[in-house]
């Protein structure tokens, strides 16, 4: 017999015991350990019986003298990884509980030696950083001999994974894991240029994390809605979960908070300008703006720490308002269709003015459009065109409706934030340098919703031409709807990027483009009843008669202030080329009149000088009077306008009727005919006076659509 | 002296004893510091009015009544409560109850019985604790008896009185170390009458298993110099409890057999017995274990035999002489059990350094045993593959690094000659060993020293 035979013996017949006699199979196995002291199957079969009645100290207590006896063998290995996956995940099972009261019997070397060793084990990236987590959690002894390599080991898996989303498993870990044990150990001594990378890495992480795009649940919840986003770079997974890790564990609570308490470590560590453990954004924003008056005098070491503390702060105060800006104003990219208030807000030309009368001055000036020429040619930010604007930009109002969105003054002021972020990090060539480098490494030309923070940005700044070649650039970033334009709500998002275009195109002085972009967002509405907009209009009426065209306003994208917001943008257009001084334009001046009914009696004075032009004129054709107008007034006004005392003015509003005029002047009773004709089309259209207004002014625009277009130069 | 005995013969008898008991506790308090020792007429005083025995054939003393001898015991009970000074209690206590080998004893022992068991009942800690020592002190024989008055209050006579028992060992460990090592003196399997009482053997598992640690504590407490007179109990139960899980199940047989058919009942308190004797062993291996840590701690690895070589060669020859007497045709089972048992006791006691005693020894002492398998890889030892050193002290729990002659522990200056425990026979060893060390190595089963291997048929 050999030695290996013996102990097979005694481990088979403790073995063949355990279920009758289990004291009795203890006792063999205690007495198989005195005589063959070296033997692992001995051993281990006495943990397994500890084990399997899960008594928890003496299970440790055989464990601790296997693994240190036998670190070789494959069954303590087995047994390691089942402990330590117990301690990884979370569970509360009664098995888990135990296994992990288990390992908090051993003492602490051995269990962070047991760690190490299955660190060493785990073949799977994710796994092995888990691991170590665990072991740096515990000893923090071990952060400063492991810690950096632990960081790096995640860093470098994720370059080699090529993984298209910083919001990734490894990155999650390093960030919200590895990095605060890192930086909160003093312990540490760590360079400069590293805590910033690792700090970039985390930022990088955060701001993708806050501006994932809407879960895959929310999408199913709303079929009808959701079918547009699908398309690749927005529906990836699910919201809650990262690829590789738990839906819990892809939690992250409070990430712009977590950001700002690596910030302030990090900024501690690098010893930054007035650095104290900084608590808000705001502070950081405020610090480094003192900084950066200090910058020009200052050269070395020092500029360049100065430079790293202004443009990280200002990059992650404009970051953070620009999201938050955003997800105000286009909820829906963070949040899904169907979470309440998630309807998208456009920023365009404030038009509230446009009922008054003709001024001298128009809102971008004639010179505008002398000089586009020049500006088309070389889109710089100093065009003529734009310096013009940007001296405009200063202290423009943004006008919102309070009631539709609640935090509206907060909202503004992340606007003001970022884009005075925005303007700090482009007031020197270096922080400009720098701050590019960062956005390339993060590759923020891809991020949609910064793009349109940024398109409202530069019309905020007056620089139209700049912006449209934005709007361009953001019809790119945006996901293909093609087959989805009949759903309202997600048409009039991406016709958020029309309407905006076309303000652009007016405040350039473009009225036909600025028309053609309109007609084409009209197309996609549905016309409301008009009583549903009164209340809204009326709120900010008056207030803002005073102001000169120079204002923004945000309005809800909606089909219910889009369609106003459209025809007092085409009114706009047509205005000045209907009043134009010495110059005769009756189509102009028809869809003037067509286009004055709504909002009715807002836009009586110009109607009035509308009737002056076409007394003064002393004829006026528009054979699509009948129509679309069906305003009683001016219906009246008109009817007057025929008659003697109204100064006999010749109206053909009939289709074809002047034809008829030229053709039978000779003959009294053909115009007795058509003075018939009129009077029978006046009577029938005071019939329709009830009818729905925007659904007239809606069927105008679509009918009239090529007319519209041709009719401005 | 005589005008005290004179004035006491006047009193009543509890008023006579009140009186002697006073007169004892200032004649030993006072002289307690110098010249320790009772004078002949406090002796013959003590006996006369407290135990009763008359002085000469004249003087017929009133016996006391049953309730005045409760009352007396009560006033004993409160008088060793309320001594503060442990060493006036305990020297009152053994002038009291010490053994003088004359007829005063018997009442000694029958008033000891009461005394102490009243102790339990009412959980009297200091009266416990001088019973302890009393219990270690005095001859076998007697505390025999002591553990046998026990026995019959509190596990014969009224059943569920147990509990009252099985509580004293949380308040007075000493006492129930030494108690168990009483009833393993007393019930021997050597009959019927002399195997444990279930109860008994109910709450004795129970105490173990709360805490082994239990057992060894008579010995730890004892100083290595302090001499003991001979025939007094074992240091530790252990032998005693080897004893009973080796035996039980051969005896177990032989009350089947006498008892023919068994009732249901008595065939579950087998099986509940069965299992007790199971846990017993296996916490009578854990001891060895635990002695091996204390051992090495105080370098006595190898020089102090706690399980005697002596105790092992009856308990070999008890069971030897129970299993000629069983059928082994029918006791098949038992007979391997228990020899299961003594081998595994026998190879850990050995490997722990409990035992001293060679492989060779061991075969010699055995060789009338039966066949059994863990008994033949025991006396014949591990195999070493050739080649492979043998690492006895691999495993640092069980086998700690052992100490050398060469280097001893500094703070045992005594180490040789070899610290006499009186308690314990020095190790003889019967064949010699390795012939250059002068201390026998805890394995003292290196195989190196094996004349020939003999391995089981399996």
């Amino acid at each position: 017999m050999s030695a290996q035979g013996d102990c097979d013996f005694l481990v088979k017949r403790a073995r063949e015991l355990v279920p009758e006699d289990p004291w009795a199979a203890k006792a063999w196995l205690i007495t198989a350990r005195t005589l063959y002291p070296a033997d692992f199957n001995i051993q281990y079969e006495m943990y397994m019986i500890e084990r399997n009645a899960e008594r928890t100290s003496s299970a440790g207590r055989l464990l601790y003298d296997i693994f240190i006896n036998f670190p070789e063998q494959p069954g303590v290995w087995r047994e390691i990884a089942i402990i330590t996956a117990a301690l990884r995940n979370d569970t509360q099972d009664k098995h888990a509980q135990f296994l992990r009261g288990v390992f908090e019997t051993l003492p602490g070397p051995v269990q962070c030696q047991m760690l190490l060793k299955a660190t060493e084990q785990c073949f799977n990236t994710l796994e092995k950083a888990e691991m170590h987590l665990l072991l740096l959690k515990r000893f923090p002894d071990s952060v400063v001999q492991h810690g950096v390599s632990l960081g790096e080991s995640l860093l470098e898996a994720e370059n080699m994974q090529d993984l298209d989303t910083p919001v990734n498993c490894y990155r999650k870990l390093f960030v919200c894991d590895v990095l605060p044990l890192i930086i909160n150990n003093m312990e540490m001594r760590l360079p400069a240029s590293l805590l910033h990378k690792y700090m970039h890495k985390a930022a990088e992480f955060y701001i993708g994390y806050v501006t994932r795009g809407p879960s895959a649940d929310a999408q199913l919840q709303g079929p009808q809605e959701g079918g547009g986003l699908k398309s690749p770079g927005k529906g990836r997974g699910q919201r809650g979960v990262i690829d590789g890790l738990t839906e819990k564990s892809s939690l992250v609570a409070e990430p712009w908070e977590r950001l700002l308490e690596i910030v302030g470590s990090v900024g501690l560590r690098c010893e930054w300008q007035g650095e104290k453990g900084t608590r808000t954004y705001s502070e950081l924003l405020q610090r480094v703006k003192e900084l950066c008056r200090y910058l020009p005098g200052l050269e070395g070491e020092t500029f360049s720490r100065c430079c790293a503390q202004i443009v990280t702060c200002s990059t992650l105060v404009l970051f953070r308002s620009a999201h938050f800006y955003i997800s105000s104003v286009q909820p829906s990219l963070f949040q899904g269709h169907n979470s309440l208030g998630s309807t998208p807000w456009v920023l365009v030309e404030d038009l509230s003015s446009v009922f008054n009368d003709i001024e001298p001055e128009r809102p971008s000036g004639k010179h505008a459009h002398k000089k586009r020429k020049l500006a088309d040619g070389r889109e710089k930010t100093m065009s003529s065109d734009d310096e013009d604007a940007l001296g405009k930009g200063r202290g423009r109002h943004i006008l919102v409706n309070r009631t539709e969105m609640l935090a509206w003054a907060e909202t503004l002021e992340h606007f003001r934030t970022a884009r005075e972020s925005w303007e700090l990090l482009h007031s020197h060539e270096t922080l400009e340098s720098e701050f590019n480098k960062i956005c390339a490494a993060w590759k923020t030309e891809s991020w949609l919703w910064f793009r349109i923070f940024l398109t409202d940005m530069i019309i905020y700044q007056g620089q139209y031409r700049k912006a449209l070649s934005s709007l361009v650039q953001l019809s790119s970033l945006q996901p293909q709807q093609s087959q989805n334009t009949h759903t309202s709500a997600s048409s009039l998002e991406t016709h958020r990027a029309l309407i905006q275009q076309a303000s652009c195109h007016y405040a350039l002085g473009e009225y036909r483009l600025a028309c053609e972009k309109l007609l084409e967002v009209v197309s996609g509405l549905v016309p409301q009843n008009q009583e549903a907009t009164k209340s809204s209009e009326e709120q900010n009426r008056g207030r803002n008669k005073s102001k000169k065209g120079n204002d923004l306003r945000l309005i809800p994208c909606t089909s219910k202030d889009i369609l106003p917001f459209c025809l007092q943008l085409m009114l706009a257009c047509f205005k000045l080329r209907a009043f134009a001084e010495g110059n005769r334009d009756d189509l102009s001046l028809g869809h003037v009149i067509v286009l004055l009914q709504h909002d009715w009696p807002q836009g009586e004075t110009l109607f009035l000088k509308a009737v002056d032009k076409i007394c003064d004129q002393g004829s006026f054709q528009y054979e699509n009077f009948f129509n679309y107008v069906t305003n009683i007034d001016m219906l009246e006004e008109f009817a007057y306008l025929r008659t003697t005392e109204g100064g006999r003015v010749q109206l053909e509003l009939l289709p074809n009727q002047g034809m008829l005029i030229k053709h039978h002047t000779v003959t009294r009773g053909i115009t007795k005919g058509v003075k018939e004709d009129f009077r029978l089309a006046m009577e029938r259209q005071v019939s329709r006076c009830g009818e729905n207004l925007l659904g007239v002014l809606h069927r105008f625009c679509i009918n009239e659509k090529i007319i519209l277009i041709q009719s401005l130069p | 002296m005589s005008d005290i005995r004179h004035a006491l013969l006047r009193r009543d008898p509890l008023s006579a004893a009140k009186e002697v008991l006073y007169h004892l506790d200032i004649a030993l308090g006072s002289t307690l510091q110098n010249a320790p020792g009772l004078d002949k007429s406090t002796v013959e005083l003590v006996e006369e009015f407290i135990f009763h025995v008359p002085k000469d054939r004249n003087t017929q003393r009133k016996r006391m009544s049953c309730v005045q001898e409760l009352q007396l015991l009560e006033i004993m009970c409160s008088y060793f409560q309320e001594q503060s000074k442990d060493a006036v209690r305990q020297v009152i206590f053994s002038a009291l109850f010490s053994l003088q080998g004359n007829k005063a004893d018997e009442s000694r022992m029958a008033t000891l019985g009461k005394l102490v068991s009243m102790a339990v009942a009412v959980c009297r800690v200091p009266i416990l604790e001088c019973a302890a020592t009393w219990l270690q002190r005095t001859h076998s024989a007697w505390c025999v008896r002591l553990a046998l008055v026990l026995v019959d209050d509190y596990c014969t006579l009224v059943p569920g009185s147990i509990s009252t028992l099985q509580n004293v060992c949380s308040a007075s460990p000493r006492f129930c170390c030494q108690l168990i090592t009483a009833v393993t003196a007393l019930y021997d399997f050597s009959s019927e009458e002399l195997t444990p009482p279930p109860s008994l053997l109910d709450m004795v598992v129970g105490w173990i298993t709360e805490d082994p640690r239990l057992l060894l504590l008579t010995f730890i407490n004892t100083p290595l110099t302090s001499s003991l007179p001979l025939g007094c109990l074992e240091v530790t139960p252990l032998a005693g409890l080897l004893r009973w899980c080796v035996k039980a199940p051969l005896a177990s047989q032989r009350a089947r057999k006498s008892a023919a058919t068994g009732a249901q009942l008595e065939q579950e308190n087998g099986a509940m017995c069965e299992e007790l004797y199971s846990k017993l062993h296996l916490s009578v291996l854990q001891v060895f274990l635990m002695l091996q840590v204390h051992l090495t701690e105080q370098n006595l690895l190898g020089r102090l035999a706690v399980l005697q070589v002596e105790s092992v060669a009856a308990l070999v020859e008890e069971v030897s002489v129970l299993v000629e007497e069983l059928n082994p045709l029918h006791a098949a089972n038992q007979i391997q059990l228990a020899l299961d048992r003594l081998a595994q006791a026998l190879q850990v006691a050995m490997a722990t350094g409990a035992l001293l005693c060679s492989r060779e020894d061991l075969r010699t002492l055995c060789s009338r045993l039966p066949h059994n398998n863990m008994l033949q890889l025991v006396m014949s030892g591990p195999v070493v593959p050739h080649g492979a050193a043998f690492q006895p002290s691999v495993y640092p729990y069980i086998h700690p690094a052992r100490p050398t002659p060469l280097s001893p522990h500094p703070s045992l200056p005594a180490l040789s000659p070899l610290p006499a425990h009186p308690a314990l026979a020095t190790h003889h060893q019967l064949t010699p060993h390795t012939a250059h060390s002068p201390l026998p190595p805890p394995h003292a089963f290196h195989p190196a020293s094996m004349a020939f291997q003999y391995r089981p048929i399996r």
